[in-house]
């Protein structure tokens, strides 16, 4: 990572320029999620509005980017999120990253906007700054067909925007190799705000270890530990992430109709296991994979990959909607219109709980179709609008929950933290999944702690998840070890396998950082602490922040095996401050700002 | 009847999605009845069974007690996201 460089390109003045890496922010904080929440809390004004062109987006990945590692390919999206006003940081796979990495580049610094569309061709060292007009308006995947072309070079690779970043939704992703997304918190609005549809990329630079005797020991030891896993050389690459869809129905933590139920009667019809035996064509594995749960799908004459796990949920089961093909069918329109797809399906949810309630008026519906649960016609109607914005109903969907909601004078049926919606599991049925969503620094998330592991599935251990007793330290633990893994370049969904260890050995025989499991931890714990950092700056409220929406705290799950609870996140809360070394207020100590090396600033 | 439902991979191995069973005091003697009718490849440490969505791990173990009308689920070992 040290020979590795940083671009930066200033979309206002056309200007170009390359840094070296500062090896001091790369001991401390690896690189990818880490360096780049680093460069942010340094460089971003305090208050700079997300989508002006005072804000910057960075591209990143980690020192195991590009590498042999087993899923060294992931790469990240890094900014002032316009949804949530804090942190984000969304993270991908699929071939992009690696590509990039290849460049000889680790960090993309996007500065000021265009004057009119643009697109960055990024070949090695030299980046060339080229009229976006031929696809400013196109769907991702029209683009990610034409770059290539018009660089002439097939083998480029496009991270791009869709029509919904273009025209500033919110809830926008930026979408690379058609099929993946750097998916939350609103990253692709920022990119449109720039002006700058895509970023095309080609390397040629060859990743090298520090110490090729340590890794290949290393490798050695990862991979048979992946061999031998029953989830990531099995359940994962057999049924995708979708396997997950009956196991957390059974729990009673599926949410169902904007979380008004954990329960839905006909999941299996939309599961890992339904998909397999229907619309799947083959396994699809990002680069240097070897779990494979990508999906390639086919519906009528229609291909695309997914859809994943959350997305089945949000447009499936949150919506009330039932049949496979048609949550696949608005999959493929979340990745071509480049809509986040959990945000998707939790703002069409929440417009159906506002019309069926009778506080979304008929009149606003433009002539398109009630959106009712369980309707796909409405679904896909409405994806659409959301994604072009287009309507009066449209460009408010394409606000995200938060914002609808709030237009129709309902706030309580917007399912979000620091408003980014919740994912699929319901934390009324899982009480430490509750506290990763309320305390996730780029608002609700899953994998920003994913406790589902332990306290559904099992790994690394069985925790009851109807208990909260050892929640906040188990949590605090996730989010340290997850951070140090994004920051890293390699996948989450290794750690079902691989352990703490394995990534400090493969960070250390790879790129000469991180010594011991305890200094990983440590960079870990120093990451998340700067992304609260970087929210208290922004205004942070922890008591109006650090929580989850009413309905979860307050109405009792009405069915399933987990019937008559509801979520004990502000039982935890305390508990969690206190194991992160964080005063009562939810603000991070003097003392341990100092244990981290973090610099003691003037409070909030 | 105990009804008992199969996920994932072990769908494939039972070759069937959901069966009923008579008189199993526990979810020990319940998997010993599947192991027998399913074949060696029907592996109970490789499962994660819930008896009405609670996992076994938080209700006794292999000594869950087992009633008429009660659904145990039987997934293999699977994560996702």
């Amino acid at each position: 990572m040290s020979g590795k460089s940083l671009m930066r390109v200033n979309l206002t003045t056309g200007a170009v320029s390359t840094e070296p890496l500062k090896e001091a922010w790369l001991k401390d904080f690896i690189g990818g999620r880490g360096y780049a929440t680093k460069l942010l809390f340094e460089e971003l004004s305090p208050g700079v509005d997300p989508l002006s062109p005072e804000n910057k987006l960075v591209l990143a990945v980690g020192p195991l980017s590009g590498s042999n590692v087993p899923t060294g390919g992931r790469s990240m999206a890094a900014t002032k999120s316009p949804l949530t006003g804090f942190i984000a940081c969304s993270n991908t796979g699929g071939q992009w990253g690696a590509e990039f990495a290849r460049t000889g580049n680790a960090f993309l610094v996007v500065e000021g906007r265009a004057e009119k569309p643009v697109y960055l061709w990024i070949k090695d060292d030299r980046v060339e700054i080229r009229d976006a007009g031929a696809v400013w308006g196109q769907d991702t995947a029209v683009t990610t067909d034409r770059l290539p072309k018009e660089v002439g070079d097939d083998r480029a690779k496009v991270a791009c925007i869709g029509p919904a970043g273009e025209r500033g939704s919110k809830i926008a992703c930026i979408v690379n190799d058609k099929t993946r997304a750097m998916g939350r918190s609103g990253v692709g609005a920022v990119m449109g705000a720039k002006n700058l549809k895509a970023v095309v990329v080609r390397g040629s630079k060859t990743w090298t270890a520090v110490d090729p005797e340590g890794l290949k020991e290393a490798l050695r030891i990862g991979m048979q530990k992946i061999k031998e896993n029953g989830v990531t050389s099995q359940g994962l690459p057999a049924y995708g992430t979708a396997v997950l869809v009956n196991i957390v129905n059974a729990a009673g933590s599926f949410p169902y109709r904007n979380f008004q139920s954990g329960f839905m009667p006909e999941a299996d019809r939309q599961s890992g296991e339904t998909l397999a035996a229907t619309l799947l064509t083959g396994k699809r594995a990002c680069y240097a994979c070897p779990i494979a749960c990508g999906r390639g799908t086919k519906v009528g004459d229609k291909e695309g990959e997914g859809p994943e796990y959350e997305s089945t949920w949000s447009l499936g089961a949150n919506c009330g909607v039932v049949e496979l093909e048609t949550i696949t069918l608005a999959n493929y329109l979340c990745n071509e219109l480049g809509l986040d797809t959990i945000s998707a399906g939790g703002t069409v949810s929440a417009a159906m709980e506002l019309y069926e309630k009778g506080f979304l008026p008929a009149s606003d519906l433009e002539g398109g179709p009630k959106p009712r649960f369980g309707s796909g016609e409405a679904l896909l109607y409405w994806v659409e609008k959301m994604g072009k914005a287009e309507g009066r109903l449209g460009r408010l969907l394409a606000e995200g929950s938060a914002r609808l909601c709030e237009a129709y004078g309902h706030p309580e049926f917007s399912i979000t933290v620091k408003k980014q919606e919740l994912p699929a599991y319901d934390p009324r049925g899982i009480q430490g999944i509750g506290l990763t969503y309320a305390t996730s620094n780029r608002g609700a998330c899953h994998v920003r702690g994913y406790m589902i592991s332990a306290e559904v599935l099992g790994v690394p251990q069985k925790l009851d998840p109807w208990v909260t007793e050892g929640k906040p330290e188990w949590t605090k633990a996730f989010n340290d070890l997850t951070a140090a893994i994004d920051s890293s370049g390699m996948c989450l969904f290794t750690s079902f396998a691989l352990s703490a260890d394995d990534y400090a050995a493969f960070l250390k025989a790879g790129a000469g950082l991180i010594g011991s499991t305890e200094e990983l931890m440590r960079c870990g714990e120093r990451i998340w602490n700067l992304e609260r950092l970087f929210n208290l700056r922004e205004g942070l409220d922890p008591k109006k922040d650090d929580t989850l929406p009413k309905r979860l705290l307050e109405e009792p799950l009405p069915d399933g095996a987990a019937k008559g609870m509801v979520s004990r996140v502000p039982e935890m809360m305390p508990e969690y401050y206190r194991a992160r070394g964080w005063d009562e207020r939810g603000v991070p100590t003097e003392a341990k700002l100092r244990e981290l090396g973090l610099e003691v600033r003037e409070g909030p | 009847m105990i009804r008992v439902r199969f996920f994932g991979q072990i769908r494939e191995i039972a070759k069937t999605k959901e069966t009923e069973v008579a008189d199993c005091p526990t979810v020990g003697s319940l998997l010993v009845l599947l192991s027998e009718n399913y074949g060696r490849d029907f592996r109970p440490e490789e499962l994660i069974v819930m008896v009405n969505g609670r996992h076994i791990a938080h209700t006794g173990f292999l000594e869950t007690p087992l009633k008429s009308e009660d659904l145990v689920s039987v997934f293999p070992v699977i994560g996702g996201g």
